[in-house]
C-alpha cells in the first residue's frame, strides 16, 4: 500500500505545546518536544507496541489511570504530564520491581556501561532496594546458539527478542516458557536458535540477557570506539558500525538507515567480521615459486606482476568481483584500457548484454528504492531468493506483507523462504528464469505465445496468467480518469536472470514487463536488481564492463566478457589475467572451464584476502586484499544509492590499499594514473561518470545519496524505445524435457563465513537455482 | 601620533626644557630603596657579619647529630594510607565468616575494566576472558586475561581502588619503582598478584 500521509497535530506535554504526526505513540511524540519517556520494551522497529514493561507510564489529562506512553497514540489537544509525583512514584516502583530478580552482576555483565536498565535505574529509579529475600536463580549462561548466549536471570521479560522472532524474522523459534516470575525465553525443546537474522536479538536486548558469544567479555564500552562503514558482504550493503579496540574489529552493529537496511543486520554481516583477523587471511604479497606460493616483498611482487602484465599487454583479461569499490573498478578499467590497451574487462558473471540494455535497466525513471518494497501495491520476485542473495531484503518484504498489505508474488525454481508470505507462488524449471520472464511478458501483453512459453519454462500456464492478473491489479469498472494514483509494482530481480543462452531475451522480457505494467517514471514503482556481486551496479557504472566505459559510455573498442576471457585464455589469445577480489573457481559459473583456463594462463595476478582454491592453485602473484572495514572509497547500492566506505581498522601485516597497488602497477607498465590518495580516486570517479557529476565525499556522508535524485541524473544515457523495438523475443529452444542445470552461490557461501570461527557452522553448500 | 611628546620619548631637538605634565605614576610605583654604596671596610664587615650569622645556626645544630637517612639502607616509613604500587588480591581461606573455601586462591578481579574507566592517566589495560570449568581463574564468569598497569604513567591517585567493586585492586606501600627500561614499568597481572616484597616500612601508631 502507498505510504500513509500523516496529519500533524499539536498536544501539550509538561506544559509545552509540541507538534507531532497524528497517531504516533506518545513516547515518540514526546521526543519532538525534547521530553524523554523511559521504556524497555518499546522499539518502533518491532511494529505494534506491547506495553510489557510498564516503564513508560505517563499521566494524561482526562484519563484517571496512568497510561503507557508506548501504546497511547497522540491526539490533537492531548495534555500529558511526565514529571508529576504520580508518574515519578510509578516509575520508581517499576524499576524496583524489575530489579527484584535482576542480578546485580554489572561488573561481570557484558552490557554494563551500555545498558538501558543501568541508565534508566540511574535516571528514574528510586536508588534503594527494599528487597531482602533471595532472588530468582537460573543456570548461568546457556548457549542459545553458537552465536548467542542467554543469561535468563538477567531477563526483564520485555518480549523484544520474542517479538523479533515471531513478527520480524518470522522464524517462530523463540518463545516464553513458564509463567510469572519463572518465565524465561527459550526455544522449543531447547533447540539452538539458528536463523539468518538471529544476531539482531543481541542488539535488541535492553539488558545483558542475550549476549553475542564472539564478543563475550572482549571489551567494555569505554575501551572501544565505533567506526561507521558499509558492509560489502552482499549486495544489500547494510550500514554498519564497526566496534574497534586496539585496531581490531570486535563487533559489528547495525547503523540504522531506513532507506537501506531498516536497522537490521543478517548474521553474516554481524559476525563475519571475525574473518578479518584470522590466521587464514593473506597479509603479505605471495609469489608462485617452484609451484608454491611463497611470501615475498612488495617490490618483488609488484615487479613480477608488472612484468607479466607488460608482457601480455593487450592480451590481458581482468575480472572485478565482490568487495571492489567503484574507484577500484574505474582504476582497473583505466589500467586495462589506457595502460595495457586491453578492452577485456568484466565485472558480471553472465554473458555480456548489449550496452543499450544496460542503459535501459539503469534508467533513473525505472529504479525502485528499497523502501518501495515495503509500500508498493505488489512485488514480484524474479530469479532471486532474497535470503540467499541479499538477506536484509527478506525482512523488508516480510514487513511490507505484515504491516502494509503488500501483495507478494514469488517466481522461483525452488521453494523460497518467502513462500508463506506470498499471495501467489509460481514454480518454474531451474535455469528457466529468462523463459519464465518471456512467458510473463507475453501474458501481460496478451500474446498467444504465453501458454507455450510458460510450458517451456516448466510453469503452469494458468499460474502465469494469474500472476499477470495479480501484478496488473484489480480491474475496476470505473474508467481511468487519470486521478487514481498509478499502481505501484516493484520487480525484485536477480542478475542471474541474464545468465544462460536466453539471458538477453530474459532482460528484454523484463523491460517489456516493466513497460506493460507502466512502471516508467512512477514514484514507488520500478525494477530493483539484486546483482551477483556486492557492488555489481557500481562496477558497471564505473566502467568495468567489456562494452561500456565509465558512466555506461560507448568504449573505444568492445572486449571479451567473463566467459570469453576464460575461452581466450584457453585458446591462447589471452596471456594474462587480473583478478580483483575474484576467485573464478569459486565465484564464476562453469568452474571446470575456468580450471582449465587458469591452468593455461601465463600470468594470473590476484588481489585476495583468503587463499581459496582458484587462488591457491593458479595465481602467479597474490596481493593481500583489504576487507571492507579497511577500505576507502564508494560503492553503489542496487537502487543507485552511492555509499561511502571509510577505513575502520588498520591494515594487518603489509596489506596495501587496492587503488594504491593498481596505480603503482600502472606506473610500472609506463602509465601515470595520477593517483596519490583514495580521495583523488573518488574525484576521478565523480569526474568520469557524467551522472555522478559534482558529487563529493562530503555530500555522500554517512547515509549515502541516490544519484537518481540529483540533478546530474539527467545526463544518464537513457535509450529510447528499447522494448518496443524488440518485437518478438527470441528464445533458444531447449530440448524437450531437458532441464538446464544452473548453479548460484548464496551469500552465505563465502570465505568470510567459512573462516569466521563462530559463523563457520552456517557455511552452506551449493544450491540449485 | 599627536604632537604632545610622551614621557619616555627621547628629548627632541630644542626641547631642553621638556616638562612632563598631566601624568602621574599613581600608587603602582615602587620606590626602590638602595643601600649606600659599600665602601671597602664596610663591605668586609658585612661579609663577616653574615657568615657569622649563618655559622650560628650550624653550630646550634651540631649538637643534634646528623639527620641524613641512609637510603636505600634506611627507609622512611610510610603512613598506612600511603598510595604506592598497586596490588591485586586473591581470595583467602581465613576460616572466618564470609570466607568460602571453594573460592580460596581464586583471583578477586573479574576483569570488569571499571578501574580502567576510572583511571585519569589511562594507564590500566584490561582484556577479559571467560572462565571455563577446566580453567577457573576468578570467582565470577569472567576474569582478566590481561591486566597491565603502566606505572610510568600512573599518578597514584587511587581512583582504581575506589572504583573496584570487588576490592581486587588496592594501593600498596611500595614506592621503589625506578627501573632501567620504560617497558619494565608496565606491570603485568602476575607481577601485581605476586606477594610483594615488603620493602617499605609502615609508620607505627603515633609515630
Amino acid at each position: 500500500m502507498p505510504r500513509p500521509q500523516p496529519r500533524t497535530i499539536t498536544f501539550t506535554i509538561d506544559g509545552r505545546d509540541v507538534s507531532a504526526p497524528e497517531n504516533t505513540m506518545l513516547i515518540d511524540a514526546a521526543r519532538q518536544g525534547d521530553v524523554e519517556i523511559p521504556a524497555f520494551c518499546y522499539e518502533p522497529k518491532l511494529g505494534q507496541p506491547v506495553g510489557a514493561c510498564r516503564m513508560c507510564l505517563v499521566e494524561v489529562e482526562g484519563i484517571p489511570k496512568l497510561q503507557t506512553g508506548c501504546s497511547t497514540p497522540v491526539k490533537d489537544g492531548m495534555v500529558v504530564y511526565t514529571q508529576g509525583e504520580r508518574v515519578k512514584s510509578a516509575q520508581q516502583a517499576v524499576v524496583e520491581f524489575l530489579l527484584l530478580n535482576h542480578p546485580l552482576d554489572c561488573p561481570v555483565c557484558d552490557k554494563g556501561g551500555e545498558c538501558p536498565l543501568q541508565d534508566i535505574t540511574f535516571g528514574w529509579g528510586g536508588g534503594i532496594s527494599r528487597f531482602i529475600e533471595p532472588k530468582r536463580h537460573f543456570v548461568k549462561p546457556l548457549e542459545l546458539s553458537p552465536l548467542i548466549a542467554i543469561d535468563r536471570e538477567r531477563c526483564i521479560l520485555c518480549y523484544r527478542c520474542v517479538r523479533f522472532s515471531q513478527e520480524i524474522s518470522e522464524d517462530y523459534q523463540l518463545v516464553l516458557l513458564e509463567r510469572g516470575a519463572h518465565s524465561y525465553v527459550a526455544t522449543f525443546d531447547g533447540h539452538p536458535y539458528v536463523a539468518p537474522f538471529s544476531g539482531n536479538i543481541v542488539e535488541l536486548c535492553p539488558v545483558g540477557a542475550l549476549t553475542s558469544r564472539p564478543y563475550r567479555f572482549r571489551a567494555r564500552p569505554w575501551d572501544i570506539e565505533g567506526a561507521g562503514s558499509v558492509c560489502t558482504l552482499c549486495p544489500a550493503q547494510c550500514n554498519v558500525t564497526v566496534t574497534v579496540r586496539d585496531e581490531r574489529a570486535l563487533r559489528v552493529l547495525a547503523r540504522e538507515n531506513g532507506e537501506v537496511d531498516d536497522g537490521w543486520l543478517c548474521d553474516k554481516g554481524r559476525f563475519a567480521y571475525q574473518s578479518f583477523h584470522v590466521d587464514e587471511r593473506i597479509t603479505e604479497p605471495l609469489l608462485r615459486d617452484g609451484g608454491r606460493l611463497r611470501p615475498v616483498s612488495w617490490e618483488r611482487a609488484l615487479q613480477q606482476a608488472a612484468a607479466g602484465l607488460a608482457r601480455a599487454g593487450a592480451s590481458t583479461g581482468a575480472i572485478a568481483g565482490d568487495h571492489s569499490t567503484n574507484e577500484e573498478g574505474l582504476i582497473l578499467a583505466r589500467l586495462m584500457r589506457e595502460a595495457l590497451g586491453s578492452p577485456h574487462i568484466d565485472s558480471r558473471r553472465a554473458s555480456s548484454l548489449p550496452l543499450e540494455l544496460h542503459r535501459a535497466l539503469g534508467a533513473p525513471g525505472l529504479q525502485a528504492k528499497v523502501s518501495d518494497l515495503e509500500f508498493a501495491h505488489a512485488v514480484l520476485i524474479l530469479a532471486a531468493d532474497p535470503v540467499n542473495d541479499a538477506p536484509i531484503l527478506d525482512l523488508r518484504l516480510r514487513k511490507g506483507v505484515r504491516r502494509h498489505g503488500l501483495t507478494l508474488a514469488v517466481a522461483s525454481p525452488a521453494p523460497s523462504s518467502l513462500d508463506e508470505n506470498a499471495a501467489t507462488t509460481v514454480r518454474h524449471a531451474p535455469g528457466a528464469g529468462a523463459i519464465f520472464a518471456a512467458a510473463l511478458s507475453a501474458a501481460l501483453t496478451d500474446d498467444e505465445d504465453a501458454a507455450r512459453l510458460a510450458r517451456d519454462a516448466g510453469a503452469e500456464p494458468e499460474a502465469v496468467r494469474e500472476l499477470a492478473a495479480l501484478l496488473r491489479g484489480p480491474v475496476d469498472d470505473v474508467p481511468d480518469t487519470g486521478e487514481t494514483p498509478p499502481r505501484e509494482v516493484v520487480i525484485l530481480w536477480g542478475e542471474r536472470l541474464a545468465a544462460g543462452p536466453n539471458g538477453e531475451a530474459g532482460i528484454r522480457a523484463l523491460l517489456k514487463i516493466a513497460e506493460a505494467l507502466g512502471m516508467g517514471g512512477v514514484e514507488g514503482a520500478g525494477l530493483l536488481e539484486v546483482p551477483a556481486t556486492s557492488n555489481g551496479r557500481g562496477l558497471r557504472e564505473a566502467g568495468a564492463l567489456p562494452n561500456a566505459g565509465p558512466g555506461l559510455s560507448e568504449p573505444a573498442s568492445a572486449g571479451r566478457d567473463t566467459r570469453a576471457i576464460a575461452e581466450g585464455l584457453l585458446d591462447g589469445e589471452l596471456a594474462a589475467l587480473y583478478l580483483l577480489h575474484c576467485d573464478p573457481l569459486r565465484d564464476l559459473p562453469d568452474s571446470e572451464l575456468w580450471g582449465r583456463a587458469l591452468a593455461s594462463a601465463g600470468t594470473v595476478v590476484a588481489h585476495a584476502a583468503f587463499l581459496t582454491e582458484g587462488i591457491r592453485e593458479h595465481a602467479t602473484v597474490v596481493f593481500p586484499a583489504e576487507v571492507y572495514a579497511e577500505k576507502e572509497g564508494t560503492i553503489v547500492h542496487p537502487d543507485g544509492r552511492i555509499q561511502r566506505l571509510r577505513p575502520a581498522i588498520a591494515h594487518p601485516g603489509s596489506v596495501r590499499s587496492e587503488w594504491q597497488v593498481l596505480a603503482e602497477l600502472a606506473g610500472r607498465v609506463g602509465f601515470d594514473l595520477d593517483l596519490l590518495s583514495g580521495a583523488m580516486a573518488s574525484r576521478q570517479l565523480f569526474e568520469s561518470v557524467p551522472f555522478y557529476a559534482g558529487l563529493t565525499l562530503e555530500e555522500i556522508g554517512g547515509r549515502g545519496v541516490r544519484w537518481q535524485e540529483r540533478e546530474a541524473a539527467a545526463s544518464f544515457p537513457t535509450p529510447a524505445g528499447v522494448t518496443s523495438a524488440a518485437g518478438k523475443l527470441e528464445i533458444t529452444d531447449t530440448p524437450a524435457d531437458a532441464l538446464e542445470l544452473a548453479g548460484f552461490r548464496s551469500v552465505w557461501d563465502a570465505p568470510e563465513v567459512e573462516f569466521s570461527p563462530a559463523l563457520g557452522f552456517l557455511f552452506p553448500h551449493r544450491e540449485l537455482a | 601620533m599627536s604632537d604632545t611628546p610622551r614621557p619616555h620619548d627621547p628629548p627632541t631637538e630644542g626641547s631642553a626644557t621638556l616638562k612632563v605634565t598631566g601624568w602621574s605614576p599613581g600608587e603602582d610605583v615602587i620606590e626602590v630603596q638602595r643601600s649606600p654604596a659599600p665602601g671597602a671596610a664596610h663591605g668586609a664587615w658585612r661579609t663577616f657579619r653574615e657568615t657569622a650569622r649563618g655559622l650560628r645556626t650550624t653550630m646550634a645544630r651540631i649538637a643534634e647529630g646528623p639527620s641524613t637517612i641512609q637510603y636505600p639502607e634506611e627507609k622512611v616509613p610510610v603512613y598506612p594510607r600511603f598510595r604506592g604500587r598497586h596490588k591485586l588480591h586473591r581470595f583467602e581461606d581465613t576460616g572466618g565468616t564470609g570466607s568460602d573455601p571453594a573460592r580460596a586462591g581464586l583471583e578477586k578481579c573479574v576483569g570488569c575494566s571499571l578501574c580502567a574507566a576510572a583511571c585519569p592517566a589511562d594507564c590500566i589495560r584490561v582484556v577479559a576472558a571467560e572462565n571455563t570449568p577446566e580453567n577457573r581463574v576468578s570467582a565470577g564468569e569472567r576474569y582478566a586475561a590481561v591486566y597491565e598497569i603502566n606505572l610510568s604513567r600512573c599518578i597514584f591517585c587511587g581512583y582504581c581502588e575506589i572504583a573496584c567493586p570487588f576490592d581486587a585492586i588496592t594501593m600498596g606501600h611500595d614506592y621503589e619503582l625506578s627501573d632501567y627500561d620504560r617497558s619494565d614499568l608496565i606491570f603485568t597481572k602476575e607481577m601485581l598478584l605476586a606477594e610483594p616484597l615488603e620493602r617499605t616500612p609502615l609508620r607505627n601508631e603515633g609515630e
